[in-house]
């Protein structure tokens, strides 16, 4: 049989990226023992592609390819891989939409091309348009209910101002009123190209029938058109402390955020720096903030640090839950923790185990093939599958140096973001 | 993953231990579960499962908090101790190189935790912050308010925390002295799943526990659930941007095998994934809500079987009706065929995808073990929902669900009001 590829390679000994003729990209790793497979699309249609006047679209699509295609009614596809024991869902985020079925290896040739037909095919009727809406709205009421939810939404938009990543992934209940499903088509056929794709195939399948299926199910294609301007807003500088204060109602505790803008996949050594300073200020018992502002001075019910590694701008964040009268030493503490790690850097001990941490944590996230296939397409779909298996060596090859040299260069103590709830 | 790699011994101080060979990955997972939890406390110390749990990990007579911490994180473990309403459990995953030195740490906690006092205090204030923090979302608020209606005084009526007037008054004694009562060997179940073969994990567990004896004194049995003679209304008014409607039925504990199976197959039918009833109904077709569903915890007694949804206020009446419907529905309607089919294929699934990591099978085995089930409960389980009929799942509808519910409903004052009349009207019928 001829199968229409242009490139293979090996990414691990067992695992192979595949370009398709057609620009799509298969990523593929077999693990026989699971007699399952994994099918997770991954889409570079986040919100960050949307175009300048339709904020909620990318999200709001998510949902819709569920609705199905002209050969699929609603609900029949998450019938089909229900009734076969199979589980589906999808996510939104900035940088990617993505889709993912898990089904029994007997089941994958019957449900692959019906997943893949809603994909590429997707109806959006009018009709299941306006119904749709209704729920994504019910989803926007959930998350205002959320005090997290929009702490989270105002420290985005004052770190990231009008840039993509402070765009808000659901929209407001106003701007998803104004969508509409003609321009839903537009966003669709625009972005669910094949060179905008990624199949990651894990799981008890060989290479060849994977590639196979896969070739066959993702052909057609939607006929490509072209959506609205999506003007790139510069970040604007964060070069001294931006504020945010939030009064909710039916808050018991205040939160406190610290955010610094952090450096995007393009460096990802520096990200990968980053990641280790955020697991030894706030990771674990043993982590300098977690062990001094929760355990010995008890200013904080509790406290982490979190880098979420983005394709252009990533974000590196302290989160601190406590008493409004603790805010401000709180706050204090953990900037003179940032002037120590300027001035002092990491021991050689404490970088050692934080290696040792990640390292096992990476191994333990990637036990199950949904977890795998989520890793390499989600590399993928921001720069290069290769990157996420070099991620255990770059860890290990980090410096004591060049830990500090990167806290020095991204996390300032003069010049953050810092938002904060407080009961009304 | 094969059962027959499966074995479990009774060692000879009454550890029941279960091993599963898997050497997929360079992983071995461990959970220690203990025989105590939510279930036993008494109504003035409600939240000691919890507190402990807290507490554990800070201190043995051989260590510090911090060295634990420390001991645990500089070879990137986890390990961690959790409460919950029917057993309390030791959870442990390492590299394979580093198990035997942490499963030793672990005994070290689960036998000879030293319970400082300023760690019970500091954990203490936490919980209390965390009971006060609870109150922040809806749905806790309204699920706290259902559970305690169902329940009255038991301690299945009350968050694993405790409450504000039970935690403030634990002590390090209480702790001491329900530790002592519920941690014993003969009250513990190890289950160890991972690269690790059955011989091994024996001989390490021989070590470790073998020395570890049965005190004299007999086992205490926990209080049993008796119900409030009848279902209520509660209305809790928030100013919130969606209502959360819970609806509660009193349902059967595991030990009732057969409903127990059949109420899980309906839970799947209900709530269960995107072409479950209720999503296609209230969600699909009538866009009343984002979230919509339902869900029946295993318990060892008296279990509940709950509905919700989160709609918008004004829709608040609409989604009542539509949510109390489709429970009367399964009442009145015995499922087609294909239905219990769809059912049965997406429980039974879903099972199988529930045991693919070591700690999700060594959590598993560990739990039927000490549920009482054994882990023979397992394997028959698929056989079992597959001779489930549509007859019998409408007999334990009609069990369960034909009588009024608990209602319980939080939202803005004016969608309360309607609600409150009606519920009002067919309580008073």
């Amino acid at each position: 049989m001829h199968l229409p590829t242009t490139s293979t390679q090996q990414v691990t000994p067992s695992t192979r990226r595949t370009c398709l003729s057609n620009g799509l990209t298969l990523i593929h790793q077999s693990l026989p023992t699971t007699a399952t497979v994994v099918v997770d699309v991954w889409v570079r249609a986040g919100t960050r592609t949307e175009p300048d006047d339709w904020p909620g679209m990318a999200h709001f699509l998510e949902h819709m390819v569920f609705k199905g295609s002209p050969d699929i009614a609603p609900g029949e596809f998450d019938w089909l891989i229900e009734n076969r024991g199979g589980m589906t869902n999808a996510a939104t985020s900035h940088d990617y939409a993505h889709f993912f079925i898990t089904v029994a290896t007997e089941h994958l040739s019957t449900v692959l091309p019906a997943f893949a037909d809603i994909l590429l095919n997707a109806e959006i009727s009018e009709l299941e348009f306006e119904r749709e809406r209704d729920v994504v709205i019910e989803e926007i009421y959930s998350c205002q209910d959320d005090p997290d939810w929009l702490g989270f939404q105002a420290l985005c938009e004052s770190v990231y101002g009008s840039s993509p990543y402070g765009r808000s992934i659901l929209g407001t209940e106003q701007q998803i009123r104004q969508r509409s499903p003609h321009q839903m088509r537009c966003f669709h056929r625009t972005h669910y190209q094949p060179e905008n794709m990624t199949v990651a195939v894990v799981g008890d399948i060989d290479y060849h029938r994977a590639l196979a299926l896969v070739s066959e199910a993702f052909c057609n294609f939607p006929v490509r058109s072209e959506c609205p301007h999506t003007s790139v807003q510069d970040l604007p500088p964060l070069d001294q402390i931006r504020r945010t204060t939030l009064q909710l109602p039916r808050l018991e505790q205040a939160r406190l955020t610290l955010a610094w803008l952090a450096p995007g996949i393009e460096q990802l050594d520096q990200a990968i720096a980053l990641d280790i300073l955020s697991v030894i200020l706030g990771g674990g018992r043993s982590s300098r903030l977690v062990r001094e502002l929760r355990e010995e001075q008890q200013w904080v019910w509790d406290i982490d640090c979190e880098f979420s590694l983005q394709r252009d701008t990533s974000l590196f964040t302290i989160n601190a839950w406590l008493e409004m009268d603790q805010l401000e030493r709180v706050e204090t503490t953990i900037v003179e923790h940032l002037q120590r790690l300027h001035h002092q850097g990491v021991q050689s001990g404490e970088l050692a185990r934080t290696q040792r941490l990640l390292t096992n944590e990476y191994a333990f996230s990637t036990e199950t093939p949904a977890q795998i296939a989520g890793l390499y397409g989600y590399y993928q779909t921001i720069a290069d599958a290769t990157l996420a298996v070099e991620y255990p060596e770059r860890i290990q090859a980090t410096t004591p140096e060049q830990l500090q040299a990167v806290a020095q260069h991204y996390l300032s103590p003069d010049c953050y973001a810092v938002t904060t709830l407080k009961p009304m | 993953m094969t059962q027959s790699l499966t074995h479990s011994v009774r060692l000879p101080n009454g550890i029941t231990l279960i091993t599963t060979e898997n050497p997929a990955t360079d992983i071995v997972a461990a959970r220690l579960f203990i025989r105590a939890g939510t279930r036993w406390e008494s109504p003035q110390k409600l939240g000691l499962s919890h507190l402990l749990a807290a507490v554990m990990t800070k201190g043995t007579h051989q260590w510090t908090a911090m060295e634990i911490a420390e001991k645990v994180e500089s070879v990137g473990a986890s390990l961690g101790t959790d409460a919950s309403a029917d057993y309390f459990v030791l959870s442990l995953k390492t590299v394979t190189a580093d198990f035997e030195p942490m499963l030793a740490l672990a005994q070290d906690i689960l036998c000879q935790p030293s319970l400082p006092p300023e760690q019970v205090e500091l954990e203490r204030q936490l919980t209390l912050q965390s009971i006060r923090a609870q109150q922040e979302r809806p749905f806790t608020v309204a699920y706290d308010h259902l559970r305690r209606q169902m329940y009255g005084g038991h301690p299945y009526g009350t968050s694993i925390l405790g409450t504000n007037a039970t935690v403030s008054t634990l002590t390090s004694d209480d702790l001491k002295a329900y530790h002592q009562c519920y941690f014993r060997p003969d009250n513990l179940v190890i289950s160890i799943c991972g690269r690790i073969s059955s011989a091994a994990a024996i001989a390490l567990a021989e070590e470790l526990f073998g020395d570890w004896r049965v005190p004299p004194s007999p086992l205490p049995s926990p209080p049993v659930v008796t119900l409030p003679a009848q279902a209520q209304v509660k209305g809790i008014v928030q100013e919130t941007q969606q209502s959360i409607i819970m609806l509660g039925y009193p349902a059967a504990s595991v030990e009732q095998q057969l409903d127990y199976l059949t109420l899980k197959l309906l839970n799947t039918y209900l709530g269960n994934g995107l072409s479950s009833r209720l999503f296609v109904e209230l969600r699909e077709k009538r866009g009343l809500a984002y979230d919509v569903s339902a869900f029946y915890p295993t318990r060892c007694d008296r279990s509940q079987f709950v509905a919700y949804i989160g709609t918008a206020p004004e829709n608040t009446a609409t989604a009542h009706a539509c949510l109390q419907a489709e429970l009367q529905r399964l009442v009145t309607t015995p499922l087609s065929d294909a239905e219990l089919q769809m059912a049965k294929n997406k429980l039974l699934g879903q099972y199988a995808l529930g045991k693919q990591t070591n700690a999700e099978i060594a959590q598993l085995l560990g739990w039927y073990e000490t549920l009482g089930l054994g882990i023979g409960f397992d394997t028959d389980f698929a056989p079992a929902i597959a001779q489930i009929t549509a007859e019998q799942l409408q007999a334990v509808a009609i069990a369960y669900f034909n009588t009024t519910p608990y209602l319980t409903v939080v939202g803005p004052a004016p969608a309360l009001e309607t609600i409150e009349a009606l519920a009002a009207s067919e309580l008073a019928q």
